[in-house]
C-alpha cells in the first residue's frame, strides 16, 4: 500500500478501527497440528478469567475424550448443543441462537475450522463466530494452521493431505489476539506416543504419516511464521493509525491472472502468499473475456467461478477483462493500474497450444515491460473438491451433437447406397458425404462436425472404395481421393461448425443484450414500486429459468411483494434466508454461506443511496442462467425500485401542498364568507347609528333589509358547516322512514322561495309517487342546497323546474336551471368541496359547500345524485337524485 | 351642503358593502363612486380622478395589490385599502406599494371615514408643504431640523429625528417597518425591525406624556407606524 503522505493516519485504517468499536474480540489459540494442546490452553486461560469474575461460557468444546481437558470443563458453564437430524443420524451442533441469547462476556467456541451439519445457519463455524462477535460478544477459538485457505496447498505438498475443512485468511487477520501453541515435534510425537493425542483407529495409519517429525517441522514452521506475519500486521496497523512513517511503502501491486484450466484455484492461493511476502501488497485476481471465442464448457466455467469466489474470501480484488488478444488486454490493464507482479498458470492445454505459437507465460515475458512474472506450472487435478454432476439433460445436450454427426453421415451412407446403385459414380459420392459434414457443422457445430468428418471418411472408405467393405484401398488413385476427401471433409466441418459455434455465440450475447434492455426500459417505465417489483420478477424469472420473488420492506420488516409466475409465500427457513440478506445487505440461502439449506438464493438490491429490497431465485435446475446477466437485473431492479420510492415521495409532498392549498381555500373561504355579511352588518348599522337622522326613509329600511339578509347568510353559512362537519366526523345517522318526496319538495321550495327573486319555479311531480326511504329533513336540505345553487347561477326571469316520477325501484328527482351551465369538464368536480374558490367571479355565491352537501347526505341515505349539464343549447344544469323505494308497507297503509 | 363634496371611489365587488358604503359616504358629505371590479376602476381613475380611493383587496379579475400598483402609476391620491385580518402579509405589501392607510373588515364606518379624513388632509398637506408638523404640544421644524415639547427643545440623536421627521412627513399614514427601515437606515437593514422597536421606545420617552399610551407615535402591530397628527 501506498502512502502518499506520511505522518498522517489513514482515515481508512482509522474508520476500521472506529468500525471494530461495539464488535467482540475474537482471540485464536493457533497451533502446528492437533494434539498440541490449543483447547488446553484455552480452558485454563478461561478458568482464570472466571475466577476473575468474568462471565465465561463454554459454547462448543471438542475433548476427543481427553481426561485432561475434560477436568478442566469442570465449574465452567457449558452450552448444550443443539441436536440437527442429518440423513436419520442425530448430530449435535453448537446453538449459536442459545450463545446469542445469553450474551456472556467471553465466549469459547473451540475448532476454527469446523464445518456444521447440514441445516445449520451457515455451513462453517467461523462464519458462528463472525456473527458472534458482530453481536458484540468477545470469542476465543482454536485452529490448526494446516486448516488455513491460502495454505491448504503448501500443506498438500509437505503432507500430502488435502484440507477439506479450511477457513479464509481474512478469518485469521480478523482476530485481535493469536496465542501460538507451540511444542516441539518430539514433544508431540511422544505425548502422542503416551496416548494423551487422540486417534481414531481407522485413521491412524494416515495419521502415522501426517506425524512424520519432518512434516511436523514443516507445519511448525508455518505456524511460526503466520503468527509473526499476524502481530507484523498488527504493528503496521498500529503505525498506520498512529501516523507512523514505515517501511510498507512498497508501492507492490499484483494482478493473478485465472482461467477455467483447473489450476485456477492454486493460482489465486499463490497469489495471496505473494501479497503476504509483500506486506499485504494490494492484488487483483483477473479473468480475460474473448468475446470471439466459444463459450467455455461448464466445468472450465465452473472452476473459473470458484477461483474468483476463492480471490474475494482471500481478499483480493476481482476484475473481468475483456478482449480478444488476452496478452494485449493483460499488459494494457497492467500498465493503466501500475502492476508490478503478474502471476500467470501453465496449463496442459497452453502447452499445446505452444505447438502452434507461443504459451501466454512465454508471450506475456515477451511484451510486458516492468511487471515480474510469476508461472505457476501446477498440474494438480483437485481431487477435493467434487466436480458438478452433469444433470442427464445436460448430457443429452453435449452428446446430441455426436448422435446427430452420426446420424447425419448414416443418411449420407444411405443415400450415396442409393445413387451408387443407379450410377456407379463413387467419386461424386464423396460429395453427398461432405454435405452430410456441412449439414453437422451447420446443426451442432465445431466437434460434431470434426467428428463428422472423421466418420464420413471412413464410411467413404470402407462402402464405396474399392475393395469395398474393408478399410484396405486398393487403388493408388484412391488414397488420393481419401486423403483430399479427408482434408476437405475436415476443414469443411471445422469452418461450418465455427461459423456456427460463433453465430451462436453473438446471438446469444445480442439477446441478453436485448433482454437487458427490454428490462431496462420496462422497469425504467415502472411508476409505482409494485410495477417496478412485478417487473423485475419477471425479468429476473424469465432470466433464470426459475421463480423469482421480490422482497419489499414494511414496518421494519420485509414482506413478498411480487413473484413470477406468481406470488408464493416463503417458508420461515427461506424467509430467515431473506431477512439475513435484508439486515446484513449479503447474499443469504442456496448456495451462499449463510442458511445454505434454504430453497432459494437471496440477495439485496442495493440502490444508489439505500437498500431497496430482496430478491430471490428459487434453487433448482432452469434454462441457460447467466449470473451476471442476472445481477446486471438486480442492479437495474434496484435502481427502479429506488425511482419508484423517489416518486412516490415526490406524489406524496405533491399531495401534501395540494392538501395545503385545500385547506389555505379553506380559511379564505371561511374568512371571506364569514366577514363579507358580518361587514355589512356592522357597516349598515354603524351607518344608521352615525346618520340615521340625515339619511331618507327608504335608505333606512333598505339598510335595514340589509342587515337581515346578511344575517340570514351568515346562518346558512354557518349551518353548511355544521352540516359539512358532521358529514365529515361521521356523526350523521340519516333515519330511513318512508317518507313522501312531494311533502319534502314543497318545503323545499317554500324554504327558498324568497331568494327567487324574478326566477319563476315550476313543480312537476303531479300523481302518484311512491315513497322512498329517506330522511326527510336531511333530504329537504339537499334539495334546498341545490334549489338555492340554480337561484344563484341563473339569471333574473329564468325558470328553476322542479319534477320527481318514478322508476321500478327508484323515485327520481330533477331540478333543473336555465343558468350557464357547468363546463364538462368541472362535471366531475361540481360536488368538491370549496369548488367555487377556483373561480374568483363566482364569489358571494355561498362557499362551495351546498352541492357537496347534498351529496353527502343523500348518498348517507342509500341515494345517488348527479349533475347533466348542458340541458340545452344555451346551457341549464339538471341535478337528478335518486331514491331507493321504502319497503312496500304503503299497500297496507292504503 | 358644501361646494365641493370630495369625490370617494370605493372599489368593492360585494353588492353589500356599496348598499351601505354609499348611503354612509354620502351622508358624510362625499360623492360616492361606485366600481365592481378593478377594470372599471381604473378605468374611472384615468376618466376623473377621484380625490380618494378605497379598495377591496379581494376583486374578481385582478388582484388587488396588482390594481393598486397600476393605479399608483398615474395616481398619487390617497388610497384606503379594505382586507381582511387574515391577510396580514398582503396589507403590508399593499403599504410598501403605496397605500396610504387600511381598514380591516368587518369595520364601522365612523372609522373608515375618520381615515378618510386622515388621508385627505395629509394629502392638503403635502401639497401646502407645511414647514412646521404639531402633534399635541409636539412641535416639529422640519426646516430647522428642531423638536420641542410645550415650547421646551428637545434633544434628538440624528437617527431618532430622522425616524420622527420621516413619520410625521407622513401626516397619519401608516409607514411600514420596511418603508421607515429603508429610509432612515438604508436598504442593507429593511429586515432589523429591532432598531425601530429601540428607537421608537427612545422617541418615546422624550416626547411622550405618557409613554406607555402614546399619542405621537402610534403603533400599527405587526405593520409599522403612524404619526398622531
Amino acid at each position: 500500500m501506498t502512502s502518499a503522505e506520511p505522518r498522517r493516519p489513514d482515515p481508512e485504517a482509522l474508520l476500521a478501527e472506529v468500525g471494530g468499536s461495539g464488535r467482540g474480540r475474537l482471540k485464536v489459540f493457533l497451533g502446528m497440528a492437533p494434539g498440541v494442546g490449543k483447547t488446553y490452553a484455552m480452558l485454563r486461560e478461561a478458568r482464570r478469567r472466571k475466577a476473575e469474575g468474568l462471565d465465561v461460557l463454554v459454547g462448543v468444546v471438542e475433548t476427543h475424550g481427553r481426561r485432561e481437558t475434560e477436568s478442566l470443563l469442570r465449574n465452567l458453564d457449558v452450552l448444550a448443543r443443539k441436536p440437527l437430524d442429518y440423513k436419520g443420524r442425530t448430530l449435535l451442533e453448537f446453538d449459536i441462537d442459545a450463545a446469542l441469547e445469553k450474551r456472556p462476556d467471553l465466549l469459547l467456541v473451540d475448532e476454527y475450522a469446523h464445518s456444521n451439519a447440514p441445516g445449520s445457519r451457515h455451513p462453517k463455524r467461523w462464519q458462528d463466530v463472525e456473527e458472534l462477535l458482530a453481536a458484540g460478544i468477545d470469542v476465543w477459538t482454536t485452529l490448526n494452521v494446516q486448516h488455513l485457505e491460502s495454505l491448504v496447498d503448501v500443506v498438500w505438498k509437505i503432507t500430502g493431505v488435502r484440507q477439506r475443512e479450511t477457513v479464509p485468511d481474512s478469518a485469521l487477520a480478523r482476530a485481535d489476539d493469536i496465542e501460538l501453541i507451540d511444542i516441539t515435534p518430539g514433544e508431540l510425537r511422544q505425548r502422542m506416543a503416551e496416548g494423551k493425542v487422540y486417534l481414531a483407529e481407522t485413521a491412524k495409519v494416515a495419521a502415522e504419516r501426517f506425524f512424520k517429525p519432518e512434516n511436523l517441522t514443516a507445519l511448525r514452521e508455518l505456524a511460526l511464521r503466520r503468527a509473526a506475519q499476524t502481530v507484523d500486521d498488527q504493528l503496521m496497523g498500529a503505525m498506520k493509525r498512529a501516523g507512523v512513517e514505515g517501511p510498507w511503502a512498497a508501492g507492490e501491486r499484483i494482478l493473478v491472472l485465472v482461467g477455467g484450466a483447473p489450476v485456477a484455484s492454486a493460482l489465486v492461493r499463490a497469489g495471496r502468499r505473494l501479497s503476504d511476502m509483500m506486506m499485504d501488497a494490494p492484488w487483483i485476481v483477473a479473468h480475460v473475456e474473448q468475446p470471439n471465442r466459444p463459450a467455455p464448457d461448464p466445468a472450465a466455467a465452473q472452476r473459473l467461478n470458484e477461483a474468483l469466489k476463492l480471490a474475494e474470501q482471500l481478499g483480493a480484488s476481482t476484475v473481468v477483462l475483456t478482449g480478444d488478444d488476452i496478452v494485449s488486454t493483460v499488459l494494457d490493464y497492467s500498465g493503466r493500474n501500475n502492476i508490478t507482479q503478474i502471476v500467470v498458470g501453465r496449463s496442459p492445454t497452453s502447452r499445446l497450444r505452444a505447438l502452434f505459437g507461443r504459451s501466454l507465460p512465454q508471450a506475456l515475458l515477451d511484451r510486458s515491460a516492468g511487471a515480474a512474472l510469476h508461472v505457476v506450472t501446477e498440474t494438480a487435478p483437485e481431487p477435493a473438491r467434487p466436480a458438478p454432476a452433469l444433470s442427464p439433460l445436460h448430457a443429452l445436450r453435449q452428446w446430441r451433437g455426436y448422435v446427430g454427426a452420426f446420424a447425419f453421415v448414416a443418411l449420407a451412407t444411405l443415400v450415396s447406397a442409393a445413387v451408387d446403385r443407379l450410377s456407379n459414380q463413387s467419386a461424386n459420392l464423396a460429395m453427398v458425404y461432405l454435405l452430410s459434414v456441412l449439414a453437422t457443422g451447420i446443426a451442432f457445430g465445431l466437434w460434431p462436425a470434426v467428428a463428422a468428418a472423421a466418420l464420413a471418411a471412413l464410411s467413404y472408405n470402407f462402402f464405396f472404395l474399392e475393395p469395398r467393405l474393408t478399410m484396405y484401398i486398393g487403388h493408388a488413385a484412391d488414397v488420393l481421393t481419401f486423403g483430399v476427401f479427408f482434408l476437405v471433409a475436415l476443414a469443411t466441418g471445422w469452418l461450418t461448425g465455427r461459423v456456427r459455434d460463433q453465430a451462436r455465440a453473438t446471438s446469444r450475447r445480442a439477446s441478453a443484450v436485448t433482454s437487458l434492455l427490454q428490462a431496462s426500459r420496462r422497469l425504467s417505465g415502472a411508476a409505482k414500486k409494485e410495477d417496478a417489483a412485478k417487473g423485475l420478477a419477471e425479468q429476473l424469472a424469465a432470466a433464470s429459468g426459475r421463480k423469482a420473488i421480490i422482497l419489499l420492506p414494511a414496518d421494519g420488516d420485509i414482506v413478498a411483494s411480487a413473484g413470477a409466475p406468481m406470488l408464493e409465500p416463503l417458508s420461515t427457513a427461506d424467509m430467515a434466508a431473506a431477512r439475513w440478506a435484508w439486515e446484513r445487505g449479503e447474499a443469504a440461502g442456496r448456495g451462499t454461506g449463510t442458511l445454505p439449506n434454504a430453497g432459494w438464493t437471496f440477495r439485496p438490491l442495493q440502490g444508489v443511496k439505500a437498500r431497496s429490497g430482496v430478491a430471490g431465485i428459487e434453487a433448482g435446475e432452469g434454462a441457460d442462467s447467466d449470473e451476471r446477466f442476472v445481477l446486471a437485473l438486480l442492479d437495474q431492479g434496484a435502481v427502479a425500485l429506488e425511482r419508484a420510492e423517489f416518486a412516490a415521495e415526490a406524489a406524496d409532498a405533491e399531495a401534501l401542498r395540494r392538501s395545503d392549498r385545500l385547506r389555505s381555500a379553506l380559511l379564505n373561504s371561511i374568512s371571506h364568507d364569514l366577514r363579507t355579511p358580518l361587514s355589512t352588518v356592522l357597516g349598515s348599522t354603524t351607518t344608521l347609528l352615525e346618520y340615521g337622522d340625515k339619511l331618507a326613509k327608504p335608505v333606512r329600511r333598505d339598510l335595514l333589509d340589509s342587515i337581515r339578509e346578511e344575517a340570514e347568510r351568515l346562518n346558512r353559512y354557518v349551518g353548511d358547516l355544521l352540516d359539512m362537519t358532521r358529514l365529515e366526523g361521521g356523526a350523521l345517522e340519516p333515519r330511513a322512514e318512508p317518507t313522501d318526496v312531494r311533502e319534502v319538495l314543497d318545503a323545499a321550495v317554500e324554504r327558498v322561495s324568497r331568494r327567487l327573486g324574478a326566477r319563476t319555479l315550476e313543480r312537476d311531480f303531479a300523481g302518484q309517487l311512491s315513497l322512498v326511504s329517506a330522511d326527510a329533513g336531511l333530504l329537504e336540505q339537499a334539495v334546498a342546497n341545490i334549489l338555492e345553487n340554480a337561484v344563484s347561477y341563473s339569471g333574473d326571469g329564468s325558470r328553476i323546474e322542479v319534477a320527481a316520477y318514478e322508476d321500478p325501484d327508484e323515485v327520481v328527482i330533477a331540478i333543473e336551471d336555465q343558468g350557464r351551465g357547468i363546463p364538462k369538464a368541472d362535471l366531475e368536480r361540481v360536488f368538491d368541496k370549496f369548488r367555487r374558490l377556483d373561480q374568483p367571479t363566482d364569489r358571494g355565491k355561498g362557499a362551495g359547500l351546498g352541492l357537496s352537501i347534498a351529496k353527502g347526505f343523500i348518498e348517507a341515505m342509500g341515494g345517488r345524485i348527479a349533475a347533466v349539464s348542458p340541458v340545452t343549447a344555451t346551457g341549464g344544469t339538471r341535478m337528478l337524485i335518486s331514491l331507493p323505494k321504502a319497503v312496500r308497507t304503503h299497500a297496507f297503509l292504503l | 351642503m358644501s361646494a365641493h363634496r370630495p369625490r370617494i371611489l370605493v372599489v368593492d365587488d360585494e353588492p353589500q358593502i356599496h348598499r351601505f358604503l354609499g348611503p354612509a359616504l354620502d351622508a358624510g358629505g362625499y360623492e360616492p363612486v361606485r366600481a365592481d371590479n378593478a377594470t372599471d376602476a381604473l378605468r374611472e381613475i384615468a376618466r376623473k380622478p377621484p380625490d380618494a380611493v378605497v379598495l377591496d383587496l379581494g376583486l374578481p379579475d385582478m388582484d388587488g395589490k396588482e390594481a393598486l400598483a397600476k393605479a399608483r402609476a398615474f395616481y398619487d391620491g390617497p388610497i384606503i385599502i379594505l382586507s381582511a385580518r387574515d391577510r396580514e402579509t398582503e396589507k403590508i405589501d399593499a403599504l410598501d406599494l403605496g397605500a396610504d392607510d387600511y381598514v380591516e373588515k368587518p369595520f364601522g364606518v365612523g372609522e373608515l371615514l375618520a381615515r378618510l379624513r386622515v388621508a385627505l388632509r395629509h394629502r392638503l398637506l403635502r401639497e401646502g408643504a407645511e414647514p412646521v408638523i404639531r402633534s399635541g404640544e409636539v412641535e416639529i421644524d422640519l426646516v430647522m431640523r428642531r423638536v420641542s415639547r410645550s415650547g421646551e427643545p428637545v434633544r434628538l440623536s440624528p437617527k431618532e429625528y430622522d425616524l420622527l421627521a420621516r413619520l410625521a412627513e407622513g401626516g397619519g399614514k401608516v409607514l411600514t417597518h420596511r418603508q421607515l427601515l429603508t429610509a432612515v437606515w438604508g436598504p442593507a437593514h429593511e429586515h432589523d425591525v429591532q432598531y425601530l422597536r429601540v428607537f421608537v421606545g427612545q422617541i418615546r420617552q422624550k416626547l411622550e406624556a405618557d409613554p406607555a399610551t402614546p399619542t405621537v407615535i402610534l403603533t400599527e402591530p405587526g405593520v409599522g407606524y403612524r404619526f398622531g397628527a
